[in-house]
């Protein structure tokens, strides 16, 4: 089920009020019966193969946690193997049978191995990872196996951030699972509040631009550099607004029947550096990764140069685990190469010299750091490699009229910008200052949020919208 | 503590309310403001969707997409046929909003021509043939005979329809244009007919597509023919020409063999080499330019004439 369905719109309601009308002892029973619909919704076979993983994690968590020694390792690869085996087979099988046969095909040899027609199953990067950091936290002694199997499953399952994250970890959310969330009124509101602004961003900004990205990126060769820097740019902010939009309803979710996930996103252009970036943007997958492989590669308390290897490493694997397609594993690549580059300026910088003295405004730092990150959605967004290059080529070689086929379209992207960097800035900069949508004027207040839903309804894209970061 | 949790519930709800009131007091009054924009249009897009459902009694009427729109110029036609003639063809709108258009047409009064032209792969399935029922939405209110085809946009189309603004989402610089001087010639209608100015300059090529036939858009087609029979109208099935060649389209067979069962006329120009020769008559690949409507119209306009005596 899409969050900007009409069919959510009912499930919300029902599967909250019915929460809180429940006993607690059946609670987690419901959230659980409702996580599945919630799934099923898409593909409902799919769901058989999130069972696989449950199981499988579930027993691995108590086996780790029973066993000493050699045993408890072999567990935690049974469950790691279990867990990366079902990407593999799902996400990957196609891309590495591909790859085989271009090679088979410069060695002159035919490739035999029957390619899958197989559609990914939705979020299985998501829920994977989720799963696999439970049994990584158990096998550390961090975290306590679950015995209660509907808990467990429901840990993995828990609708608001099932299929897009963001990816917890075991330790924040089970216990959250066991205990008793009375209404809380406070947190409804503010979980409302959430609700409402990751509406706006996903059907208001992100959908609205993915209509002039997705004319521009679909037939790269029609379009002139003007027309690629532009879309580039507005990619960089619908592939934001997608995803944190997602994120943002998905803590409204689940803070509106009292849980607290954690924040995925923190207004990541307003970064300085492509470091500061990542530790704003999808922040629940980047410490995934740090805590999970960059930190056991030996982080960066090891030589410069292994480390700078390590942020490469890292970065490409991350790139991998957004899609089994070379534009993603470059994309990862660059971004690795930002951050390793980012590592030996600042080493230089302590070194002494030319560089310790630069010190660059806050302004022109982030402009450099949005430069560089939008460099990098070419590869993401581009549909293939060949498309990245012939746009990186266009753009810094051709130039012309922007392409506009329904200046309308532009108009209203350009009002949920500035709604939205408005609202960012003000967050950044103002956190004190509640100027509208948490005004102590409970009338302001309101005639704001009443102004969202009506901005909504009144240039919100209704029409198709998948979120971008489902395909993960 | 019971006293302090009905407080608290009774604090909510008043803030809810109050809530609800507002936005369902500012949807209530910014869509009768929209309403009374669009509807206040005297050109464009827009408008002359509200002329062809609400105003022409022209004796032929030409139905379609875009292709529609750009392909059949109505001054020539009623040279041709002595008829007043008017386009409601719209740019990517399909059998869908023909056949609501239509009905809307034939509650008023009944034309003695129709021409409806269809494109190679229109019964092809796409949420796209869905998505842009959204045309219909300011008219799902005053015309009744529209709303089981507007509902097939979604199952909560009846809902959503609830909301006053909702009819009018994304249109509101639509209708600012349109209640402007600019807009008359931003890009001027000749009774409907928007003519296409540019040549187009590349090689016929191949373009094919693997149909996947949605039922609901023949079953509407089947219902456009048979409804406009039944009302006394001649009916005449086009599908105009393009510049570019396919291998198969099953909509085509589909819609031969339906104005076959339904006695009405059906041409086909999508494959007519003689069209295809004249690059110079397409703006581009799916279009013909002016020149090329002024030729193709006569074409036709005749082949009725021609019909009309026999």
């Amino acid at each position: 089920m899409l969050f900007n369905s009409f069919e959510f719109l009912i499930f919300f309601p029902v599967v909250t009020l019915l929460y809180f009308l429940l006993p607690h002892r059946f609670r987690w029973l419901w959230l659980l019966a409702s996580s599945c619909y919630f799934y099923m919704a898409f593909v409902p076979i799919y769901i058989l193969i999130l069972g696989f993983t449950i199981v499988v994690d579930y027993y691995a968590g108590i086996f780790i946690e029973k066993a000493s020694g050699r045993k408890r390792k072999l567990f935690l690869v049974c469950s790691l193997v279990a867990n990366i085996g079902v990407l593999a087979v799902f996400k990957y099988y196609n891309f590495i049978n591909e790859n085989i046969s271009v090679l088979c095909q410069s060695l002159g040899v035919v490739n035999n191995i029957p390619y899958l027609s197989i559609l990914l199953p939705i979020g299985l990067s998501f829920h994977t990872f989720q799963a696999m950091s439970y049994t990584i936290e158990v096998y550390r002694g961090n975290q306590k196996a679950e015995r209660h199997f509907g808990i467990y499953s429901l840990y993995v399952m828990f609708y608001p951030q099932l299929v897009a994250g963001p990816i917890e970890r075991p330790q924040n959310v089970l216990h959250q699972f066991r205990e008793y969330h009375k209404f809380d009124y406070t947190k409804f509101i503010e979980g409302c509040k959430l609700l409402l602004w990751g509406f706006f961003m996903k059907v208001v900004v992100a959908d609205r631009l993915s209509i002039y990205v997705d004319a521009i990126y679909n037939n790269p060769g029609e379009h002139n550099g003007t027309s690629l820097t532009i879309a580039t740019f507005l990619f960089g902010i619908q592939i934001y607004c997608d995803f944190a939009g997602y994120s943002t309803i998905a803590l409204g979710c689940a803070k509106v029947i009292g849980f607290e996930l954690m924040t995925n996103f923190k207004r990541p252009y307003l970064a300085t550096s492509p470091s500061g970036f990542w530790k704003r943007w999808h922040i629940s997958l980047s410490t995934w990764f740090q805590d999970y492989l960059y930190i056991p590669l030996g982080g960066s308390r090891v030589k410069i140069s292994r480390n700078c290897f390590n942020l490469f490493i890292t970065f490409m694997v991350s790139g991998l685990w957004h899609g089994a397609s070379w534009t993603f594993i470059i994309w990862g690549a660059l971004n690795g190469l930002y951050l390793a580059g980012e590592r030996l300026i600042n080493e230089a910088r302590k070194n002494g010299g030319i560089l310790s003295r630069i010190q660059l405004p806050r302004v022109v730092a982030t402009l450099i750091t949005v430069l560089l990150i939008s460099f990098g959605w070419i590869f993401f967004r581009a549909n293939s490699t060949h498309d990245a290059l012939l746009i990186m080529q266009k753009i810094f070689t051709t130039s012309g009229k922007p392409y506009l086929s329904d200046p309308s379209q532009l108009l209203f992207s350009l009002i949920g910008i500035t709604v939205l960097f408005a609202y960012d800035l003000q967050n950044e900069f103002f956190v004190n200052k509640n100027i509208l949508i948490n005004n102590r004027n409970v009338v302001i207040r309101n005639v704001t949020y009443a102004s969202i839903v009506l901005l909504i309804l009144l240039i919100g894209v209704f029409d198709g919208g998948q979120f971008i970061y489902f395909q993960f | 503590m019971q006293q302090a949790l009905n407080n608290r519930t009774g604090r909510l709800l008043y803030k809810l309310g109050l809530l609800a009131v507002i936005i369902v007091g500012g949807d209530f009054l910014l869509g009768k403001v929209l309403r009374y924009w669009y509807f206040k249009q005297e050109s464009g897009l827009l408008y002359r969707t509200t002329y062809a459902m609400e105003v022409t009694h022209s004796d032929a009427l030409i139905f379609g997409s875009s292709r529609a729109n750009h392909h059949y110029h109505p001054a020539v036609m009623e040279q041709q046929l002595g008829m007043r003639t008017y386009n409601t063809g719209r740019d990517g709108n399909f059998i869908f909003y023909n056949t609501a258009v239509l009905k809307s047409i034939l509650k008023r009064y009944t034309p003695k021509v129709i021409l409806l032209d269809l494109d190679v792969y229109t019964f092809n399935e796409s949420p796209e043939n869905y998505d842009r029922l959204s045309a219909l939405l300011p008219y799902y209110k005053t015309h009744e005979e529209i709303r089981d085809i507007v509902e097939l946009k979604s199952p909560f189309e009846k809902i959503k329809l609830q909301s006053a603004v909702y009819p009018f989402n994304s249109l509101i610089f639509k209708i600012a244009v349109g209640n402007t001087e600019m807009n008359k010639s931003r890009k001027t209608d000749l009774n409907g007919y928007v003519a296409l100015t540019t040549t187009y300059k590349n090689d016929i090529q191949e373009y094919n597509i693997e149909e996947k036939i949605d039922t609901q858009l023949v079953k509407s087609f089947t219902s456009f023919i048979t409804s406009a029979k039944a009302a006394g109208s001649k009916v005449f099935v086009v599908v105009s020409p393009i510049y570019y060649q396919y291998k198969r389209s099953q909509t085509i067979g589909l819609a031969r063999a339906i104005c076959q069962n339904n006695r009405v006329t059906f041409w086909d120009y999508s494959r007519d080499t003689a069209l295809q020769q004249h690059r110079e008559w397409f703006a581009d690949r799916a279009h013909l330019n002016d020149e090329g409507a002024q030729y193709f119209t006569k074409l036709i306009a005749e082949k009725i004439k021609q019909e009309e005596q026999q």
